[in-house]
């Protein structure tokens, strides 16, 4: 029976008899090698172990053609035939030194440990071992020291001693160029503990400053997109930004690690996924080396500038190319929500509607491309601008955002169009703002009136509209009707506009001015009924609505009522008012009345419509339409 | 007994005229076809317009005197470059002549059966 165990004691031996003499009857010291590494260019060493106690060993370089064939293997046993046990000048320890010796098996299943006993089950894989379960072996034998085999007690050992028995003679993960494993993004999740994504920047944004109140900040973040396509926005702070901005390139490859992943923010969604990541200083990122650098084709989708009404104060962000008419110098502007300085440059663009817009960069894009473009202004250059945000600073006015992405004079048709265009025809003509003409919505706290756009029906279909705080929607939508018969008016104090009553005597009284007027003004109190393809509503409409709609204040409306004749003028009014298509921005909220649940619709704004403006809208619901 | 007749002029729809812009013309030589041009110069008996894409469409007849900068025309399309008109709107000096193309478009490829 072939003994595939190191010698009981055999460290101990050795440590007994540091130089034996050849010649002596030197006992069986088999011990297992453990930790081979080449030392130096020549020589190997090892830990040599009986199952007890281990020992640092050194195996001479006529060892080493061994070593490479094969024939001595880490974790197998060697009989030592030859040593010398030397001190370490600067340590207590000893090494041991194997001048001679012969190969008794290859490398064993695992570090022999003396104790340990071993199942016969499906676990272990081969070679079987026999290993001994005691040192102190109970040898019931005759004197030539054959070993029975001893009694295999089952002993239940724990999930992670088994695995570590599996994995304990298994090559350590060699280095990470080689058995990278990446996983696809699609398969990330926060619960996932390690995982390594190998990804493309598509999209990086520029470096933010902040301030909160546990102090100030930097932030930046990329866009990654993998093999499969798959998006996902990592987010960078502080020491992480600082460490990666410089390192992440736009169109570069790398394997990231160590990451964190959470359910993302859906207000600041930018890219299709349910999580995004960030990653802190401890995260890991390598370049790629073998990939080559591929920016990926921006894709545009232009709106003509002439086209932009219906973004305006949207959360839609949109891209816009034109030919440069004029670029500003660097301005400082203080942002108010933490005072901090930021530079800003405003382009001004035009197209072949004849319309300029103003497109107002920031930081970085102010900077750097915002020189490049002052630079070449005189050129007129060609620039594509993707995501900026549509607002009505001077009627229409676009804004960069930190994703936005700035192209200069582009190859693509469009800008090949354009420049034509513009050497041909457009360098000549006048152009004009497309903000001139363009009323923000005052009262309706800046919204344009094509943000929210709804059907009557969409309102009255939905009777829990506006039940915890009022909704707002815009309408297009015609008066239908205004009975002449209804409290058109409420008397009002001249000077703060609330109701007066009819003080004793003559007169009127106000409580809140606390003092009495001979003369009060009316102010419009109506409801009017308003009509669309969808259907109809009743709207009510205060003062500065109502007037916009029957087309004179409450006072002129009652002297055409007191006109006796027979013209019925004050009739004649309100009907020359029905039937006129207004714009409409409603608040929708919740009346109780005789205990039932009412909506209660108001007129907050009244504008005209624009019928080419509502034509590109309902161009651009027409296509959206297509398009699902 | 004197009966007077009412002329009234309705609206035709036996022979309805499609929308056209320059590139659309061709398809309907033959046939009856209304666009929107910009008069560029009118040269005794017809007027030379720009359509909608940008085209240049010879409308042959008499424009209504004064013509607006923008004019509707309704008539048979003689060539793939030409309109024969028989009705003639002015449509005033400024027009957002994008829309109209777009209505073009529409009106000729996913919604043709609600025109014709």
């Amino acid at each position: 029976m072939t003994m595939k165990a190191p010698s009981p004691d055999a460290i101990s031996t050795i440590m007994a008899n540091p130089s034996p003499d050849t010649t002596a009857d030197m006992p069986e010291i088999v011990v297992q090698i453990l930790d081979l590494t080449p030392k130096g260019s020549s020589r190997y060493m090892f830990t040599a172990n009986d199952g007890k106690k281990k020992l640092k060993a050194i195996l001479p370089s006529q060892l080493t053609p061994q070593v490479i064939s094969g024939e001595i293997q880490n974790l197998g046993l060697i009989r030592i035939l030859d040593y010398s046990l030397n001190d370490i000048p600067s340590k207590s320890e000893k090494y041991l030194i194997v001048t001679k010796c012969e190969t008794v098996s290859p490398a064993l299943e695992m570090e022999f440990k003396s104790g340990v006993k071993s199942e016969e089950t499906g676990i272990l894989l081969k070679p079987k071992q026999e290993i001994e379960i005691n040192s102190e072996v109970k040898r019931e034998s005759s004197g030539n020291g054959i070993m029975l085999k001893p009694k295999q007690e089952m002993v239940t050992k724990s999930a992670a001693q088994i695995i570590h028995e599996q994995h304990g003679n298994m090559v350590p993960p060699a280095r990470m160029a080689m058995t990278r494993r990446v996983h696809p993004l699609v398969s990330l999740n926060p619960y996932q503990g390690s995982w390594m994504i190998k990804v493309r920047v598509t999209n990086k944004g520029t470096m933010r400053t902040y301030r909160n109140a546990r102090g100030e900040g930097c932030v930046f973040n990329v866009e990654l997109t993998d093999e499969d396509g798959t998006q996902i926005q990592a987010t960078m702070f502080n020491e992480a930004a600082r460490k990666f901005y410089d390192k992440f390139q736009l169109g570069k490859v790398y394997y990231i690690s160590k990451g964190t992943l959470k359910v993302a923010n859906k207000q600041f969604k930018t890219v299709q996924n349910d999580y995004e990541m960030t990653l802190n200083e401890n995260s890991e990122v390598e370049e790629a080396s073998n990939e080559a650098a591929f920016v990926p084709e921006t894709k545009f989708n232009f709106v003509p500038i002439e086209m932009l009404g219906p973004y305006v104060n949207g959360k839609e962000l949109v891209d816009v190319i034109g030919v440069v008419q004029s670029v500003s110098p660097t301005m400082s502007i203080r942002r108010k929500s933490n005072n901090e300085n930021i530079p800003k440059r405003d382009i001004t663009i035009a197209d072949e509607s004849k319309k300029t817009v103003v497109v107002s960069l920031w930081n970085d894009l102010a900077t750097n491309v915002g020189q490049e473009l002052l630079d070449i202004a005189d050129q007129s250059p060609v620039v594509a601008i993707k995501s900026v945000k549509v607002g009505d600073f001077q009627g229409l006015s676009l804004s960069a955002l930190s994703r936005s992405m700035v192209v200069v004079n582009p190859d693509t048709p469009e800008a090949n169009k354009l420049k034509s265009w513009y050497d041909s025809e457009g360098k000549g003509s006048p152009m004009a703002s497309v903000g001139t003409g363009m009323s923000p919505s005052t009262r309706s706290g800046g919204r344009s009136m094509y943000s929210d756009r709804v059907f009557l029906s969409h309102i009255t279909d939905n009777p829990s509209l506006g039940e915890d705080k009022p909704a707002f929607f815009s309408i297009r939508g015609y008066i239908s009707s205004i009975k002449p018969d209804q409290t058109m008016w409420y008397r009002a104090c001249k000077t703060c506009n609330k109701k007066v009553t009819e003080a004793i005597g003559s007169g009127y009284w106000c409580e809140g001015c606390q003092k009495n007027d001979e003369e009060c003004s009316l102010r419009y109190i109506l409801v009017v009924r308003v009509s669309d393809a969808s259907g109809e509503a009743y709207i009510s409409a205060f003062n500065e609505e109502a007037e916009s709609i029957i087309g004179c204040s409450a006072d002129e409306l009652d002297k055409l009522r007191s006109q006796l004749g027979e013209e019925n003028s004050y009739e004649m009014k309100l009907k020359e008012a029905t039937w006129v298509p207004h714009l409409f921005r409603i608040s929708v909220s919740q009346n109780e009345y005789n205990n039932e649940k009412r909506q209660r619709l108001t007129v907050r704004a009244v504008a005209p419509v624009d019928f080419a403006a509502e034509s590109k809208f309902l161009l651009e619901e027409i296509s959206k339409m297509k398009a699902s | 007994m004197l009966v007077y007749g009412k002329t009234t002029r309705d609206m035709d729809t036996s022979n309805p005229a499609a929308f056209v812009n320059a590139d659309l013309l061709r398809l309907y030589v033959g046939k009856r076809v209304r666009a929107l041009i910009q008069v560029v110069r009118s040269d005794g008996g017809s007027v030379v317009g720009k359509s909608t894409d940008d085209g240049q469409i010879i409308v042959k007849g008499n424009p209504p005197v004064p013509p607006t900068n923008f004019v509707e025309v309704i008539g048979v399309a003689d060539s793939d470059k030409s309109i024969r008109a028989e009705i003639w709107t002015n449509f005033g000096d400024a027009i957002d002549t994008h829309n109209y193309n777009q209505l073009c478009q529409l009106a000729n490829s996913d919604f043709k059966h609600l025109f014709i």
